[in-house]
Formats: structure tokens, C-alpha cells, sequence
């Protein structure tokens, strides 16, 4: 992690672009109302909130919850003690353990509670701070924290350009030589950046079906090559689906392709066409999904569209086609 | 010679009989060592069984060989190198799948234009045909010819059964955990099953056309309906051996040629 300053990479944080080439794909929706997790609070005389900020100092770095974007103490309604946010309760979740960790202190509290409900993460503008600490519990404005989720993005923009130009070649040459679906992605193993799987779209060869989209088709391939691997006894047993993988793509992937993208638990997509009517990423294609950034499903993966113009000769596609 | 083509000429007596076997093979599949989802494709106006499916992700290491994709594969099978040929074929079946389909396979089965989807329980974490997302009635999803359109998925045949098959999957991998909990009969809940909001999937009317007029009452109080209301222990709690032979011999009695020549 470094400091943004520092970043050798030029990131705009208000449009959330880096380098002017790869722009970061969110859900948009939502924005505006938290995730929320619950805390475990006490309260206490004032007198006794060195106390209490010792103990938090002690505990804060174990906690899994960033507690860093609350304020921690508020006046209670009678405005006569203190309420504090000690510990979230992802850290400790029975009433028993917290009582044991407080009895460890020599802290005089009352009202052990785990009913209050906090954003997980500190909102992207001011004024929503000021809405949230209303709703919720006070905070603390440290800036958008999409900020510094940019700022902690890996990139080597030389190796980007590069698959992309493979890809985006051998998508040309699959359009001259008349296939239907130019379509191709490029499937990068984290534990070895020369391992490169590239996968065509499918669909109009022989024996081909109309599910044979190149996504589908590199997710196959590499579970192949793992099997074979497997036989062979050169099995990394690191290997598991895609884990942490990055995928380049031609075209914005549809449903089917971003879930099984979900499934085979990838780390990243940078895909250069958007799909309008098809795309399952972009929170203006399609109905709007953002499969890689939902909540409920038990996997995420970042997302990145590549706006310069370096990719051109990918061919454009009807707007009906799945990809 | 032609077959009656209606849609709601299909019972609750011959869902049960489709259903039944997907259930069978899930258990199959359960006993295995997989996790207990298994579907079954129907051809729909032959009413013969065409393809069965069950889960493969441990043993293929993809997380994507999901039971309908394991069925949608021996149909390709029936159609080397007629990727037309296999698209119409596909039309013409029905879907008898023991878990919601999840979003990817939810794609899948619209892309290739599936005549119809039954399943039995609902799919909280995954389930793209009205759960989590309505892949099935979406517009971004396109059938194979670019056509956007909406499918038909029903829930709740054998749905109790459904649900006791995963936590019948859940209390075993319990206990090849390093910490198996001691009572695990405590934690196998037999008696209670979460409501079913019909809403999610399907409106009054085609709930009464799928169902009948006398489980209308159940679209309002989220419970099964009547034929599916009483949990059939004996057939979850019964072992398949030969279920694989079966279902076989079963897809073998298609002929696609044989029916062509009926139908002219």
C-alpha cells in the first residue's frame, strides 16, 4: 500500500479512472444507503473514558471491522454518561466472551448491548455523512473510501496493453475469417503471468452450441489443462477453479458469463466493447446487474472497462448477441 | 398424428412422476459425495425423458458444471455438429430441475429458449430464476437467435423434499469437519420448512393454471400446495444404486427420427 501521493500511477479519483485508459466498473445503485454491521456498545461515566480508550486502542487492531470512519463515544440522551462503541461483533460475537474481555479491564460500565447498527464503510461524500451519523451513529469524514480502494489497485498498464493487443488481433482475424462472434478472452494465472489460456468464442464451429461463448470456453479449458495436471501428479495444490485470476475480454460479458465468472472465483475482468443491451457488468447495460459487485452472491471480482481508443479494430457486434 | 399442445395439460401427477426422478438422482448424488441438486430435461410433446443431469464441480474442478449444464451436454451429444438442429431440440423440452436454477445456469437455459422451468426449492444465495435475480423474465438475456422473451419457471414440486436433501448435505459435511458438533440430530431439523413467497416467481393467475383452482389459497398463505404438502420420507430416505442404468434406458427410448416420422 502506498501513499496516494506516491502512487506512480495517475488515478482521477472524482471519475474514477486510472492512467486516462482503464475505468473502474461499480454498482452504481445504493449508493446512498449503507451496508450495515452491528457493534458491541457500553455506557460509562465521562470519568472514566481514558479507561475506555485505552481499551480501544488495545483492541482495535484485531478487530476484522474497521472501526476507523465512527466516532466512538456519544453523549447519551440525558447527556449524564457516555455511550461507546467498543468492539464490532463479527470480533466477538457472544455476550459472555465480551464480558470476559471487559472484566479483564478495570472499566465501571452499564447497558452491554449489541443493538447498534453502524455503516461498514464511511460514505463518499460529506454531505452523506452528515445524513448518515442522523441515521445511524456519528462518523467521521476521512475522505471517499473508493479513494483508497484506487489507490491499492495493482496495475502494470505495459502487460494490460499487451493482452489486450493479442486479443483484440486475434478478434479481427476471427471476424476476416467469418466468424459470427469475434468474441475472445484471455485467462492470466495469478502464480504465473506467462501462463496464458486464450479462449474463442465457440459458437459457430462445427461442433460447437450456442453456449459455447468464450468465456465458457476458457473456464473449460483451464479446468482441463488442471485435471490433466492432476493425472500428471504436477498438481500446484494452490490450484482451485480461477481463483484470483484476471480475465481480459473483448466484449462486456452477459449473465451467464459474469455468474460462471463468479462461480470459477476470479480475481479481475477488464473487458474493452461494452455491451448495452446485453452486458451483465456495466450499471447502465442491460438491467442494469453489476454480477460482480452483488452483494447476496458469495464472491465478488473488480471490474474495469478499457476507454482509449488503442483497441478499435475489435469488431462491433449486433447488439442482441450474448457474449 | 398430433399431441394435445396445450400448456396446462400437464398435472401434478405427471410432475411428480418427472420431479421424482430428479429428486432420486439428487439423492444419488447425495450419497456420492456431490451435492444433492439433479435435473431432468423433458421432451415436451413425446413426454419422454431426453437428459439427466446432477452436479460434477468436485470431480471436473469447474465450478460451472452444474447439473443443467451436465444434461445440457448429453443433448449435444444427440446432435454432433448440428448446432441447429441442437438449438430447436432444446425448445422443445421442459426443464425438471430439484433446486432453482442459479443465475448462470438461469442464462443458460433462456439462451438455448427452454420451453418451460419446474423446480422444486428456492435458491437464496444464487437462484436466478426469481430469488436473487429474474434472469428468466430479464431483458438483457437473449434467447440464441437475439429474440428477448420471456420464460415460464415454476417452484414447489417436491420442494420439502428438496430442502431436506441440502441439509441432508450440510449435517454430513458437518461431519468431516475438524470440529464435528456432537448432536447432530439436534441440528437436522425435520419439521420445519420456511414459507414460500409465490410471488417472487409467478403471478395468481398462472399459479392457479399451473396448480388448480383449489391451491389458490396457497399463493396467499406461502405454504406448498396440497399434493406436495405432506414430505414423502420414503422417497429421500431411499438409496438409488441404479438410478444411472435407469435413466439410461430411459433417454435410450427417445429417438428423435422415430417421432419426427409420427409427427408427419
Amino acid at each position: 500500500m502506498v501513499k496516494k501521493e506516491c502512487n506512480p500511477l495517475h488515478i482521477d479519483y472524482k471519475k474514477c479512472i486510472i492512467e486516462d485508459k482503464l475505468l473502474q466498473v461499480k454498482h452504481s445503485l445504493n449508493n446512498n444507503v449503507p451496508d450495515l454491521t452491528t457493534v458491541w456498545t457500553i455506557e460509562i461515566d465521562p470519568r472514566d473514558s481514558k479507561k475506555v480508550i485505552d481499551f480501544i486502542r488495545s483492541t482495535q487492531d484485531k478487530d476484522p471491522i474497521s472501526l476507523q470512519h465512527i466516532k466512538r463515544i456519544k453523549k447519551t440522551e440525558d447527556l449524564k454518561r457516555l455511550k461507546v462503541v467498543i468492539i464490532s461483533t463479527t470480533y466477538i460475537g457472544k455476550e459472555a466472551d465480551v464480558i470476559d474481555l471487559l472484566n479483564a479491564t478495570n472499566i465501571k460500565y452499564e447497558l452491554l448491548s449489541n443493538e447498534t447498527q453502524i455503516p461498514l464503510i464511511g460514505p463518499s461524500t460529506k454531505e452523506l455523512v452528515n445524513q448518515w451519523s442522523k441515521d445511524y451513529w456519528p462518523l467521521t469524514w476521512n475522505g471517499n473510501p473508493n479513494d483508497q480502494i484506487l489507490n491499492d489497485y495493482v496495475f502494470d498498464m505495459e502487460f494490460i496493453k499487451k493482452i489486450l493487443t493479442t486479443i483484440s488481433n486475434i478478434s479481427e482475424k476471427e471476424l476476416t475469417k467469418g466468424n459470427k462472434y469475434p468474441i475472445v478472452s484471455a485467462f492470466v494465472d495469478p502464480l504465473n503471468k506467462d501462463l496464458i489460456t486464450i479462449a474463442v468464442d465457440e459458437r459457430n464451429i462445427k461442433d460447437g452450441c450456442s453456449l459455447d461463448h468464450s468465456i465458457i470456453c476458457g473456464i473449460k479449458s483451464i479446468a482441463k489443462l488442471q485435471r490433466e495436471m492432476l493425472t500428471n501428479d504436477k498438481m500446484n495444490m494452490t490450484s482451485y477453479l480461477c481463483l484470483n485470476y484476471d480475465i481480459y475480454t473483448t466484449h462486456e460479458p452477459c449473465s451467464m458469463c459474469s455468474m460462471a465468472l463468479v462461480h470459477s472465483r476470479i480475481k479481475r475482468c477488464i473487458f474493452v466493447r461494452p455491451m448495452q443491451m446485453t452486458g451483465a457488468l456495466l450499471p447502465d447495460s442491460g438491467d442494469g446487474y453489476s454480477m460482480h459487485n452483488n452483494k447476496i452472491l458469495n464472491s465478488q471480482y473488480e471490474v474495469f472497462e478499457w476507454l482509449g481508443n488503442e483497441f478499435d479494430n475489435i469488431p462491433i457486434l449486433c447488439n442482441n448477441i450474448c457474449c | 398424428m398430433t399431441l394435445p399442445d396445450n400448456e396446462n395439460d400437464n398435472n401434478v401427477a405427471s410432475h411428480k412422476m418427472y420431479m421424482g426422478w430428479a429428486i432420486k438422482l439428487a439423492k444419488y448424488a447425495l450419497d456420492h459425495g456431490e451435492t444433492p441438486v439433479a435435473c431432468i430435461f423433458v421432451h415436451y410433446k413425446s413426454k419422454q425423458i431426453v437428459a439427466y443431469g446432477m452436479n460434477d464441480t468436485n470431480n471436473s474442478l469447474t465450478g460451472i458444471a452444474h447439473a443443467e449444464f451436465m444434461a445440457i451436454e448429453q443433448i449435444k451429444s444427440r446432435f454432433p455438429n448440428d448446432p441447429i438442429g441442437f438449438n430447436q431440440f432444446c425448445s422443445d423440452c421442459i426443464v425438471y430441475v430439484t433446486v432453482e436454477p442459479c443465475i448462470m445456469c438461469a442464462s443458460a437455459l433462456k439462451q438455448l429458449n427452454f420451453k418451460k422451468i419446474y423446480f422444486g426449492c428456492g435458491n437464496d444465495r444464487f437462484g436466478g430464476n426469481g430469488t436473487v435475480l429474474s434472469i428468466n423474465q430479464d431483458k438483457s438475456t437473449v434467447n440464441y437467435n437475439g429474440v428477448v422473451y420471456k420464460q415460464k419457471s415454476i417452484p414447489g414440486l417436491y420442494r420439502r423434499e428438496a430442502i431436506m436433501l441440502l441439509r441432508y448435505f450440510y449435517v454430513k459435511e458437518n461431519k468431516r469437519s475438524p470440529n464435528p458438533r456432537i448432536k447432530l440430530d439436534r441440528n437436522l431439523d425435520k419439521d420445519n420448512f420456511p414459507q414460500i413467497n409465490w410471488s417472487h416467481y409467478m403471478n395468481n393467475n398462472l399459479f392457479g393454471q399451473e396448480f388448480g383452482l383449489h391451491n389458490l389459497s396457497h399463493f396467499q398463505t406461502m405454504d406448498d400446495i396440497e399434493e406436495f404438502s405432506t414430505i414423502d420420507w420414503n422417497l429421500i430416505d431411499s438409496t438409488y444404486d441404479n438410478i444411472l442404468n435407469d435413466l439410461q434406458l430411459e433417454t435410450k427410448h427417445f429417438k428423435l427420427n422415430e417421432y419426427k416420422r409420427l409427427k408427419v
